[in-house]
C-alpha cells in the first residue's frame, strides 16, 4: 500500500554537492582504471559517462501526497544478470522527478551494455534510512525501463526517453502496463580533479636550443593550498647558462599516481624575475590549450609573485687559494704491529729491495703528490705513531724525522726518507690511536689562527687498521670540527674497515663526544687504497673529492672572503 | 689584576635537529633559552613553522660570569598547556673560552640534546664568539686571560706536545 507522508527529512539532506560525495564519490571516474586501461593501450576505445536521469508520469501510490520515487540502474550481464550500478536520492513527493545522483560507467565502444532502470516508491517508514540500505523489495515497485548504453550516446541530444512498465497480475493473467516515462541524459566526463583542492608545485627548466625545456630543480609539493608559498630555491648560474637564459617556470598540481596536471606557466629569465621581485608585481601564469589543431595560450587569473630575489657571489676553492689561502699538509704514519714484522717480505712495512713500493710508500707518494700541489712552502710536520721509539715507552704521536724539537720534513722525499729511517730505529707496537695525532694536528691549526695566518690544515692519516678507542677519536674530531682543519684517513692493507666509515659522517651520523658535543662540521674522508688502484685520475679524485666542500664551507660559515 | 665581573659573549643560536616532543616530532613554537648563571636568562623567539628542525639565527648578547664553568641552553616549545622543555644541554665555557685559538675566534659549536628523562633528543647548532673587556686583552698573543682558579672546569685530554711551541703550554693541563 501507499504511504500517508513524504520524507522531509531525507529530502532535505544535500546531494550530490556536499563534501562527503565531493570526497567520497561512490562512482567517481577512477582515475587508477583510466591510467591502467591506457597503459594497456586502450586509448580512446573508452569513455567515461556520466548518466542523469528524470522522470515523468510516475504511478501515484500514496494517498494523501504523491510518490517518493527512487531509480536503482543495474547493468545487465551477458548472462541475464543484473548487477547493480547505483541508486540515486529519494525525491518527495513529486510524480515527475528529477534525480541529483548520477551515475558513472565506462562506456566500451565495442560491447553492448545493457542496462536496466527499476523505479520505486519509498515507504515512509524508511525515509530516515540511508538509500543504499534500503530493501527495495520492501518498497513499491513503480515500474522498469531497458536501453542499451551505446544507444544513449549516440543519440543527438545524448538523450533517450523509455517507457517504464510494470507487470500487473491480475486474476490469473500478467499484463505489462505503461506507466509513466524515464529519460536517460549521457554526459561524457572530464576526469579532473575538483579547483578547491590543489597540492601545487613548481617546476624550473631551462629551455635549451631546440625549444626543449630541461628541469632545473623543483620546488616541494604545498598540500591543499591555494596561494602557496614555497621555500626558497637555489640557483647557480652555471646551471641555467646565463642570467639572461630563458627559463620556463610551471606550475603543476601533485597526483600521488605520477601524472601531475599542468595549471599553469610562465616563461622568464633571472634577469626577469629580478625585476618582478623588485617591482613587486605578479605574473600571469598562462596555460597551453588546443584550440584545433593548434595550441593557443590562455592566459589565467593566477600569478607568480617573486618574494625574495638575493644573489651572491661564491667563491671556489682555487679562488681562495689564488687569494691568499694557503693549504698545509701534514702526514702521520701507523707503526702498530699488525702491519707485520717490517722484515719479512709480506709486512706492509717491507722495504722491498728492487725498489718496489709498500703500501705505506705508495700511499705517501700518490696522495703526497696531490697535497703537495697546494703546500706552498712544501715543509710537512710527520708523525708516526703506535711504536716504541729507541729507548722510550710506546708513542701516539713521535716526530718521523727522530728529532725531537721539530716535525717538519722537507718535501715528498722528506717524508719518504724519515719513514724509512724511522722503520729501522723505531719497535712496531700499539694500539691503534688516532686521538694524539689529531690533537697535535688541532694544535698546529690553532697556533696557526692565534698567528693571525689564513691557512687551511690536511691532516694524511695511512694506516693499516682499525682504530682502537674510537670514542677518543671521535672526541678529537669533534673538538678539531671547529678549526681550519680537514683529515683524510688511508687505509691500506686488507683489513675490514667498516668502522672508520662511521668517522666519515656523510655515510651516517654526526660525530657525537663523550662529553655531549656534536661535531659543527665533517671534516674527516676515508679512502680505502685498494679501492683506488689504478689510474692516477682515480686516485686523485677519490681523494680530493670532499676536501674543497670541507674548506668551503669552514670559510663560508664564517664569512671569509677570498681576498682579504 | 683588579676583578673584572663578565665576558661578553654573542651567542648566534642558529637551529635545531631531530626534536621530538612525547616521541614525535616537535610541530611547531620551538624556542631556545640561555642560562648563563642562576639568576640571568635570554631567550629566543619562537620558530613558528620549522617543526623539528627548527632555525632562528638569532644573535643574543648575553653577559658571562668570569668564575662561570657552563652556560645552558634548552629548547622549549611552547604548547596548549605552557612551554614544555624538549631537551637541554650543558656547554662548558672551556669550549669557547682559553685554548690556542684568538679570543675574538668564532667558534661553530654543536651539541647533544637530552631530555627530561635524559634520554637523547636532537642537536642544537650555536656560534658563539667571546669578547673580552678591553685591558684583559692586551697580553699579547690573545691568549693571556687572567687565569682565574679552576678556570678550565672540565676535563683536558693531555696531548703529549713533541715537536710544536713549548712556550704557549701554560694553564692547558688541568689538574688531573
Amino acid at each position: 500500500m501507499g504511504n500517508c507522508f513524504s520524507d522531509e527529512l531525507g529530502g532535505r539532506a544535500a546531494v550530490g554537492g556536499t563534501s562527503a560525495s565531493h570526497n567520497n564519490p561512490t562512482n567517481a571516474p577512477n582515475d587508477a582504471v583510466d591510467h591502467f586501461l591506457h597503459s594497456r593501450g586502450y586509448h580512446g576505445l573508452f569513455s567515461q559517462i556520466e548518466l542523469s536521469y528524470s522522470a515523468s508520469d510516475l504511478r501515484d501510490r500514496d494517498l494523501l501526497s504523491k510518490s517518493d520515487p527512487l531509480l536503482v540502474a543495474y547493468a545487465k550481464g551477458r548472462d541475464g544478470m543484473l548487477e547493480e550500478l547505483g541508486r540515486t536520492e529519494v525525491v518527495l513527493n513529486s510524480l515527475n522527478p528529477t534525480w541529483i545522483t548520477k551515475h558513472n560507467i565506462t562506456h566500451q565502444f565495442e560491447i553492448v551494455q545493457t542496462l536496466v532502470f527499476r523505479v520505486y516508491d519509498v515507504d515512509t517508514q524508511f525515509h530516515n534510512v540511508e538509500v543504499k540500505m534500503l530493501k527495495l523489495d520492501e518498497q513499491q515497485f513503480l515500474g522498469e525501463a531497458t536501453g542499451v548504453l551505446s544507444e544513449i550516446v549516440t543519440k543527438s541530444n545524448r538523450s533517450l526517453t523509455l517507457d517504464l512498465v510494470y507487470r500487473e497480475e491480475s486474476s490469473g493473467s500478467v499484463r505489462l502496463r505503461n506507466h509513466g516515462k524515464l529519460t536517460v541524459h549521457a554526459e561524457e566526463c572530464i576526469n579532473s580533479k575538483t579547483t578547491t583542492e590543489m597540492d601545487p608545485f613548481l617546476v624550473i627548466s631551462k629551455v635549451v636550443e631546440n625549444g626543449i625545456p630541461i628541469p632545473v630543480c623543483k620546488t616541494e609539493v604545498m598540500k591543499n593550498e591555494l596561494k602557496p608559498t614555497w621555500k626558497p630555491v637555489y640557483l647557480n648560474i652555471q646551471q641555467v647558462g646565463s642570467k639572461d637564459s630563458p627559463l620556463v617556470i610551471e606550475c603543476f598540481n601533485f597526483n600521488s599516481n605520477g601524472k601531475h596536471d599542468l595549471i599553469g606557466k610562465v616563461q622568464k629569465s633571472l634577469a626577469d624575475l629580478e625585476k618582478l621581485h623588485s617591482s613587486e608585481q605578479g605574473e600571469s601564469l598562462f596555460l597551453p590549450t588546443p584550440v584545433g589543431h593548434n595550441y593557443h595560450n590562455k592566459v589565467l587569473k593566477s600569478q607568480l609573485f617573486v618574494e625574495k630575489y638575493y644573489e651572491s657571489i661564491q667563491h671556489t676553492f682555487l679562488d681562495y687559494l689564488a687569494g691568499g689561502c694557503a693549504l698545509n699538509f701534514m702526514a702521520a704514519i701507523d707503526f702498530t704491529a699488525s702491519n707485520g714484522n717490517p722484515r719479512l717480505p709480506d709486512s706492509l712495512h717491507y722495504i722491498d729491495p728492487s725498489g718496489r713500493p709498500n703500501a705505506y710508500q705508495r700511499a705517501i707518494i700518490e696522495v703526497g703528490e696531490v697535497l703537495q700541489f697546494y703546500d706552498a712552502d712544501k715543509r710537512f710536520p710527520a708523525w708516526g705513531f703506535g711504536a716504541r721509539p729507541i729507548d722510550g715507552p710506546v708513542s701516539h704521536c713521535f716526530n718521523l724525522n727522530g728529532s725531537s724539537h721539530h716535525c717538519e720534513v722537507e718535501g715528498i722525499q722528506g717524508i719518504m726518507m724519515a719513514y724509512t729511517s724511522a722503520l729501522l730505529n723505531v719497535s712496531l707496537a700499539g694500539p691503534t690511536l688516532f686521538g694524539p695525532v689529531i690533537g697535535n694536528a688541532a694544535l698546529i691549526a690553532s697556533q696557526s689562527l692565534a698567528n693571525g695566518g689564513r691557512k687551511y690544515f690536511v691532516l694524511l692519516i695511512i694506516t693499516d687498521g682499525v682504530v682502537t678507542d674510537l670514542q677518543e677519536t671521535k672526541d678529537a674530531l669533534v673538538k678539531a670540527s671547529d678549526l681550519p682543519l680537514s683529515i683524510l684517513i688511508v687505509g691500506v692493507g686488507g683489513a675490514d674497515f667498516k668502522e672508520m666509515e662511521i668517522l666519515d659522517a656523510d655515510k651516517g651520523e654526526r660525530l657525537e663526544s663523550s662529553t655531549g658535543r656534536v661535531a659543527s662540521r665533517d671534516i674527516v674522508q676515508f679512502v680505502p687504497l685498494r679501492d683506488v688502484q689504478g689510474g692516477q685520475i682515480s686516485v686523485v679524485q677519490a681523494l680530493l673529492a670532499e676536501l674543497p666542500t670541507q674548506f668551503l664551507t669552514y670559510m663560508r660559515t664564517r664569512d671569509i672572503q677570498p681576498n682579504p | 689584576m683588579t676583578s673584572i665581573s663578565t665576558y661578553t659573549l654573542e651567542i648566534a643560536v642558529i637551529s635545531g635537529e631531530n626534536l621530538l616532543e612525547n616521541r614525535k616530532p616537535v610541530k611547531k613554537n620551538a624556542f631556545v633559552v640561555i642560562r648563563t648563571d642562576s639568576h640571568s636568562f635570554f631567550s629566543t623567539k619562537m620558530d613558528t613553522d620549522g617543526g623539528s628542525y627548527p632555525t632562528w639565527n638569532e644573535k643574543l648578547v648575553v653577559d658571562l660570569p668570569m668564575h662561570a664553568q657552563f652556560i645552558s641552553l634548552e629548547v622549549q616549545c611552547k604548547t596548549a598547556a605552557g612551554n614544555k622543555t624538549v631537551g637541554a644541554a650543558r656547554i662548558p665555557v672551556s669550549d669557547f673560552i682559553g685554548g690556542y685559538v684568538p679570543q675574538s675566534y668564532l667558534h661553530f659549536l654543536s651539541y647533544r640534546l637530552r631530555d627530561s628523562n635524559g634520554e637523547r633528543n636532537g642537536i642544537i647548532n650555536i656560534s658563539v664568539r667571546a669578547k673580552l673587556p678591553d685591558y684583559a686583552s692586551c697580553s699579547s698573543t690573545g691568549m693571556g686571560l687572567p687565569v682565574a682558579e679552576k678556570y678550565f672546569g672540565g676535563v683536558v685530554t693531555g696531548v703529549p706536545v713533541w715537536c710544536t711551541n713549548p712556550a704557549q703550554a701554560s694553564g692547558i693541563n688541568d689538574d688531573g
